[in-house]
Protein backbone atom coordinates (compact mmCIF):
# COMPACT_ATOMS: atom_id res chain seq x y z
CA UNK A 1 0.00 0.00 0.00
CA UNK A 2 1.24 3.67 -0.73
CA UNK A 3 2.49 5.30 2.43
CA UNK A 4 0.58 8.90 0.81
CA UNK A 5 -2.83 6.68 -0.57
CA UNK A 6 -4.72 8.61 2.98
CA UNK A 7 -3.44 11.89 2.01
CA UNK A 8 -4.47 11.29 -1.33
CA UNK A 9 -8.23 9.97 -0.20
CA UNK A 10 -8.52 13.22 1.62
CA UNK A 11 -7.33 15.90 -1.51
CA UNK A 12 -10.20 13.50 -3.96
CA UNK A 13 -12.46 13.83 -1.08
CA UNK A 14 -11.61 17.42 -0.61
CA UNK A 15 -11.80 17.74 -4.81
CA UNK A 16 -15.16 15.83 -4.54
CA UNK A 17 -17.15 18.00 -2.33
CA UNK A 18 -15.86 21.52 -3.81
CA UNK A 19 -17.14 20.62 -7.22
CA UNK A 20 -20.66 19.90 -5.63
CA UNK A 21 -20.59 22.78 -3.14
CA UNK A 22 -23.46 25.60 -3.77
CA UNK A 23 -22.26 27.67 -6.98
CA UNK A 24 -22.89 24.64 -9.17
CA UNK A 25 -26.77 25.47 -9.00
CA UNK A 26 -26.12 29.22 -8.73
CA UNK A 27 -23.73 29.00 -12.50
CA UNK A 28 -26.60 29.22 -14.88
CA UNK A 29 -27.97 32.33 -13.55
CA UNK A 30 -24.63 33.83 -12.90
CA UNK A 31 -23.70 33.38 -16.80
CA UNK A 32 -26.76 34.47 -17.99
CA UNK A 33 -26.06 37.79 -15.87
CA UNK A 34 -22.77 38.55 -17.06
CA UNK A 35 -24.46 38.17 -20.78
CA UNK A 36 -26.65 40.41 -20.18
CA UNK A 37 -24.22 42.61 -19.01
CA UNK A 38 -21.78 41.86 -21.80
CA UNK A 39 -24.44 42.44 -24.68
CA UNK A 40 -25.79 45.72 -22.90
CA UNK A 41 -22.14 47.58 -22.10
CA UNK A 42 -21.26 46.84 -25.97
CA UNK A 43 -24.53 48.44 -26.95
CA UNK A 44 -23.94 51.33 -24.91
CA UNK A 45 -20.35 51.35 -26.32
CA UNK A 46 -21.42 51.46 -30.10
CA UNK A 47 -24.60 53.64 -29.32
CA UNK A 48 -22.55 56.40 -28.03
CA UNK A 49 -19.52 55.92 -29.66
CA UNK A 50 -16.95 55.71 -26.50
CA UNK A 51 -14.46 54.18 -28.24
CA UNK A 52 -11.46 56.39 -27.14
CA UNK A 53 -8.81 54.30 -24.77
CA UNK A 54 -10.50 56.25 -21.42
CA UNK A 55 -14.38 56.08 -22.68
CA UNK A 56 -13.76 52.05 -23.64
CA UNK A 57 -11.49 51.35 -20.40
CA UNK A 58 -13.64 52.82 -17.96
CA UNK A 59 -16.97 51.33 -19.11
CA UNK A 60 -15.55 47.93 -19.43
CA UNK A 61 -14.34 48.10 -16.29
CA UNK A 62 -16.97 49.43 -14.71
CA UNK A 63 -18.65 46.27 -16.17
CA UNK A 64 -16.67 44.04 -14.97
CA UNK A 65 -17.12 45.42 -11.76
CA UNK A 66 -20.99 45.34 -12.00
CA UNK A 67 -20.79 41.18 -12.91
CA UNK A 68 -18.19 40.27 -10.27
CA UNK A 69 -20.76 42.18 -7.34
CA UNK A 70 -24.12 40.60 -9.33
CA UNK A 71 -22.33 37.37 -9.38
CA UNK A 72 -21.45 37.77 -5.31
CA UNK A 73 -24.92 38.71 -4.95
CA UNK A 74 -25.54 35.68 -6.80
CA UNK A 75 -23.99 32.95 -4.86
CA UNK A 76 -25.07 34.83 -1.44
CA UNK A 77 -28.79 34.35 -2.60
CA UNK A 78 -28.23 31.19 -3.28
CA UNK A 79 -26.23 30.15 -0.39
CA UNK A 80 -29.31 31.73 2.36
CA UNK A 81 -31.95 29.91 -0.11
CA UNK A 82 -29.86 26.44 0.82
CA UNK A 83 -28.75 27.44 4.45
CA UNK A 84 -25.11 27.25 3.84
CA UNK A 85 -22.18 29.27 4.24
CA UNK A 86 -21.66 31.84 1.71
CA UNK A 87 -17.58 32.33 2.53
CA UNK A 88 -16.94 28.80 2.55
CA UNK A 89 -13.93 26.50 1.99
CA UNK A 90 -14.66 25.70 -1.50
CA UNK A 91 -16.01 29.40 -2.23
CA UNK A 92 -12.73 30.41 -1.34
CA UNK A 93 -10.81 28.09 -3.28
CA UNK A 94 -12.46 29.41 -6.21
CA UNK A 95 -12.17 32.74 -5.31
CA UNK A 96 -8.37 32.50 -4.77
CA UNK A 97 -7.43 30.71 -8.11
CA UNK A 98 -9.91 33.37 -10.18
CA UNK A 99 -7.90 36.27 -8.42
CA UNK A 100 -4.01 36.32 -10.17
CA UNK A 101 -5.56 36.36 -13.69
CA UNK A 102 -8.32 38.30 -12.97
CA UNK A 103 -5.99 41.00 -10.98
CA UNK A 104 -3.86 40.69 -13.79
CA UNK A 105 -6.02 41.36 -16.83
CA UNK A 106 -7.53 44.57 -14.81
CA UNK A 107 -3.61 45.88 -14.24
CA UNK A 108 -3.55 45.70 -17.89
CA UNK A 109 -6.86 47.50 -18.54
CA UNK A 110 -5.94 50.14 -16.20
CA UNK A 111 -2.53 50.67 -17.95
CA UNK A 112 -3.56 50.54 -21.38
CA UNK A 113 -7.01 52.57 -20.24
CA UNK A 114 -5.43 55.50 -18.47
CA UNK A 115 -1.70 55.44 -19.81
CA UNK A 116 -2.04 54.81 -23.46
CA UNK A 117 0.64 55.23 -25.70
CA UNK A 118 0.95 56.62 -29.08
CA UNK A 119 2.21 54.38 -31.47
CA UNK A 120 1.48 51.40 -34.73
CA UNK A 121 -0.78 48.99 -31.91
CA UNK A 122 -3.83 49.83 -31.17
CA UNK A 123 -4.03 49.05 -27.43
CA UNK A 124 -7.94 49.47 -27.25
CA UNK A 125 -8.15 46.76 -29.75
CA UNK A 126 -5.89 44.28 -28.20
CA UNK A 127 -7.70 44.76 -24.71
CA UNK A 128 -10.49 42.47 -25.68
CA UNK A 129 -8.50 39.70 -26.71
CA UNK A 130 -6.03 39.87 -23.60
CA UNK A 131 -9.19 39.97 -20.84
CA UNK A 132 -10.90 37.03 -22.70
CA UNK A 133 -7.53 35.19 -22.39
CA UNK A 134 -6.96 36.32 -18.76
CA UNK A 135 -10.66 34.83 -18.07
CA UNK A 136 -9.88 31.93 -19.97
CA UNK A 137 -7.38 31.26 -17.90
CA UNK A 138 -9.02 32.46 -14.68
CA UNK A 139 -11.29 29.98 -15.60
CA UNK A 140 -9.54 27.27 -16.06
CA UNK A 141 -8.18 27.41 -12.65
CA UNK A 142 -11.57 27.92 -10.94
CA UNK A 143 -12.25 24.56 -12.81
CA UNK A 144 -10.75 22.63 -10.63
CA UNK A 145 -12.92 23.00 -8.10
CA UNK A 146 -16.05 23.06 -10.24
CA UNK A 147 -17.90 21.15 -12.71
CA UNK A 148 -16.20 20.60 -15.00
CA UNK A 149 -17.70 22.33 -17.81
CA UNK A 150 -16.40 25.48 -16.65
CA UNK A 151 -12.62 24.31 -17.25
CA UNK A 152 -13.45 23.57 -20.99
CA UNK A 153 -15.59 26.75 -20.86
CA UNK A 154 -12.33 28.53 -19.88
CA UNK A 155 -10.69 26.55 -22.86
CA UNK A 156 -13.13 28.09 -25.60
CA UNK A 157 -12.14 31.78 -24.25
CA UNK A 158 -8.28 31.11 -24.99
CA UNK A 159 -8.90 29.50 -28.08
CA UNK A 160 -11.35 32.38 -29.39
CA UNK A 161 -8.99 35.20 -28.34
CA UNK A 162 -6.24 33.11 -29.91
CA UNK A 163 -8.08 32.36 -33.15
CA UNK A 164 -10.28 35.77 -33.65
CA UNK A 165 -6.65 37.95 -33.25
CA UNK A 166 -5.01 35.90 -36.07
CA UNK A 167 -8.61 35.99 -37.86
CA UNK A 168 -8.42 40.31 -36.81
CA UNK A 169 -4.29 40.49 -37.82
CA UNK A 170 -5.41 38.93 -41.09
CA UNK A 171 -8.33 41.10 -42.09
CA UNK A 172 -7.62 44.16 -40.29
CA UNK A 173 -6.05 46.30 -42.97
CA UNK A 174 -9.58 45.64 -45.07
CA UNK A 175 -12.34 45.32 -42.19
CA UNK A 176 -12.61 48.37 -39.35
CA UNK A 177 -14.00 46.53 -35.96
CA UNK A 178 -14.70 48.25 -32.95
CA UNK A 179 -13.53 47.02 -30.15
CA UNK A 180 -17.15 47.03 -28.34
CA UNK A 181 -18.25 43.93 -30.88
CA UNK A 182 -15.45 41.67 -29.94
CA UNK A 183 -16.13 42.53 -26.25
CA UNK A 184 -20.14 41.58 -27.14
CA UNK A 185 -18.80 38.74 -28.22
CA UNK A 186 -16.50 37.30 -25.89
CA UNK A 187 -18.08 38.30 -22.66
CA UNK A 188 -21.46 39.00 -23.74
CA UNK A 189 -22.59 36.40 -26.63
CA UNK A 190 -20.55 33.64 -24.93
CA UNK A 191 -21.76 33.81 -21.42
CA UNK A 192 -25.24 33.89 -22.41
CA UNK A 193 -24.57 30.52 -25.02
CA UNK A 194 -23.16 28.55 -21.24
CA UNK A 195 -25.59 30.30 -19.54
CA UNK A 196 -28.33 28.61 -21.68
CA UNK A 197 -26.65 25.74 -22.09
CA UNK A 198 -26.28 25.35 -18.42
CA UNK A 199 -30.16 26.18 -17.67
CA UNK A 200 -31.31 23.95 -20.02
CA UNK A 201 -28.83 20.44 -19.27
CA UNK A 202 -29.58 21.48 -15.75
CA UNK A 203 -33.39 21.33 -16.18
CA UNK A 204 -33.24 18.09 -17.97
CA UNK A 205 -30.71 16.72 -15.28
CA UNK A 206 -33.13 17.38 -12.34
CA UNK A 207 -35.98 15.89 -13.78
CA UNK A 208 -34.33 12.35 -14.11
CA UNK B 1 2.83 2.85 13.48
CA UNK B 2 -0.10 2.70 15.36
CA UNK B 3 -2.47 0.19 13.17
CA UNK B 4 -5.07 0.91 15.44
CA UNK B 5 -6.59 3.70 12.66
CA UNK B 6 -6.39 1.31 10.09
CA UNK B 7 -8.72 -1.09 11.71
CA UNK B 8 -11.27 1.63 12.98
CA UNK B 9 -12.02 2.62 8.79
CA UNK B 10 -15.03 1.88 7.56
CA UNK B 11 -15.35 -0.73 5.18
CA UNK B 12 -18.72 0.71 3.77
CA UNK B 13 -17.69 3.94 3.25
CA UNK B 14 -14.13 2.88 2.36
CA UNK B 15 -14.62 1.35 -1.21
CA UNK B 16 -13.08 4.39 -4.00
CA UNK B 17 -17.11 4.49 -5.59
CA UNK B 18 -19.18 5.26 -2.54
CA UNK B 19 -16.76 7.33 -0.72
CA UNK B 20 -16.85 9.69 -4.03
CA UNK B 21 -20.74 9.36 -3.23
CA UNK B 22 -20.59 10.31 0.36
CA UNK B 23 -18.00 13.30 -0.77
CA UNK B 24 -20.20 14.43 -3.27
CA UNK B 25 -23.31 14.38 -0.95
CA UNK B 26 -21.35 15.70 2.18
CA UNK B 27 -21.12 19.36 0.40
CA UNK B 28 -24.76 19.67 -0.95
CA UNK B 29 -27.85 19.36 0.87
CA UNK B 30 -29.57 16.61 -1.92
CA UNK B 31 -27.76 15.53 -5.28
CA UNK B 32 -30.26 13.84 -8.17
CA UNK B 33 -29.46 10.50 -9.05
CA UNK B 34 -28.06 12.03 -12.62
CA UNK B 35 -25.93 14.60 -11.11
CA UNK B 36 -24.20 11.90 -9.27
CA UNK B 37 -23.78 9.63 -12.06
CA UNK B 38 -22.73 12.69 -14.28
CA UNK B 39 -20.47 14.01 -11.84
CA UNK B 40 -18.93 10.64 -10.61
CA UNK B 41 -18.63 9.25 -14.67
CA UNK B 42 -20.67 6.26 -13.18
CA UNK B 43 -23.28 3.73 -15.14
CA UNK B 44 -26.47 3.67 -13.65
CA UNK B 45 -26.59 0.41 -12.54
CA UNK B 46 -23.02 0.86 -10.50
CA UNK B 47 -24.28 3.89 -9.11
CA UNK B 48 -27.53 2.04 -8.28
CA UNK B 49 -25.61 -0.74 -6.26
CA UNK B 50 -23.76 1.73 -4.36
CA UNK B 51 -26.08 3.57 -3.54
CA UNK B 52 -28.52 0.48 -2.12
CA UNK B 53 -25.05 -0.44 -0.39
CA UNK B 54 -25.11 3.11 1.50
CA UNK B 55 -28.70 3.08 1.96
CA UNK B 56 -28.74 -0.49 3.84
CA UNK B 57 -25.76 1.30 6.29
CA UNK B 58 -28.70 3.68 6.75
CA UNK B 59 -25.75 6.36 5.41
CA UNK B 60 -27.77 7.67 2.58
CA UNK B 61 -31.80 8.87 2.17
CA UNK B 62 -32.72 8.78 -1.26
CA UNK B 63 -36.26 10.41 -2.13
CA UNK B 64 -38.52 9.74 -5.18
CA UNK B 65 -40.71 12.75 -6.41
CA UNK B 66 -42.26 14.20 -9.33
CA UNK B 67 -40.78 17.42 -11.13
CA UNK B 68 -42.37 19.10 -14.34
CA UNK B 69 -43.97 15.61 -14.57
CA UNK B 70 -40.79 13.34 -14.56
CA UNK B 71 -39.87 11.34 -11.86
CA UNK B 72 -36.86 12.63 -10.14
CA UNK B 73 -34.78 10.80 -7.49
CA UNK B 74 -32.61 12.55 -5.39
CA UNK B 75 -29.70 11.19 -2.89
CA UNK B 76 -28.85 12.70 0.59
CA UNK B 77 -26.70 12.18 3.14
CA UNK B 78 -28.40 10.93 6.51
CA UNK B 79 -27.30 11.87 10.12
CA UNK B 80 -25.58 8.53 10.94
CA UNK B 81 -24.29 9.19 7.37
CA UNK B 82 -22.86 12.37 7.97
CA UNK B 83 -21.02 10.88 11.78
CA UNK B 84 -19.44 8.48 9.72
CA UNK B 85 -18.27 10.08 6.99
CA UNK B 86 -17.08 12.86 9.42
CA UNK B 87 -15.25 10.37 11.48
CA UNK B 88 -13.77 8.59 8.68
CA UNK B 89 -11.70 11.76 7.72
CA UNK B 90 -10.65 11.91 10.84
CA UNK B 91 -9.18 8.63 10.65
CA UNK B 92 -7.83 9.61 7.30
CA UNK B 93 -5.77 12.66 9.12
CA UNK B 94 -4.35 10.72 11.61
CA UNK B 95 -3.10 8.15 9.31
CA UNK B 96 -1.93 11.10 7.28
CA UNK B 97 0.16 12.30 10.48
CA UNK B 98 1.20 9.41 11.42
CA UNK B 99 2.80 8.91 8.56
CA UNK B 100 4.45 12.10 7.91
CA UNK B 101 5.90 11.89 11.55
CA UNK B 102 7.84 8.71 10.84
Amino acid sequence: MEPNWAEENLQTIRTLMERSALYRHALAPIMLFAGVVGVLTATVGLILHWDSPRAFGALWLGAAIVAIAGAFFIVRRQALKDNEPFWSPPTRRVAKSLLPPLTAGMILGVVFTFFPTTGVVDFTLLLPFLWALFYGCALHAAGFFMPRGVKWFGWIYVGSACGALCLLMAIQPQIEISAHWLMGFFFGALHLAYGAYLYLTEKGKNAA
Amino acid sequence: MNPEPFLQLDRVIHEKGRLAIMSMLAASPELSFTELRDALVMTDGNLTTHIRALQQEGYVAVAKSYRNNRPLTTCSLTAPGRKAFAEYINLLEQIVRQTKSR
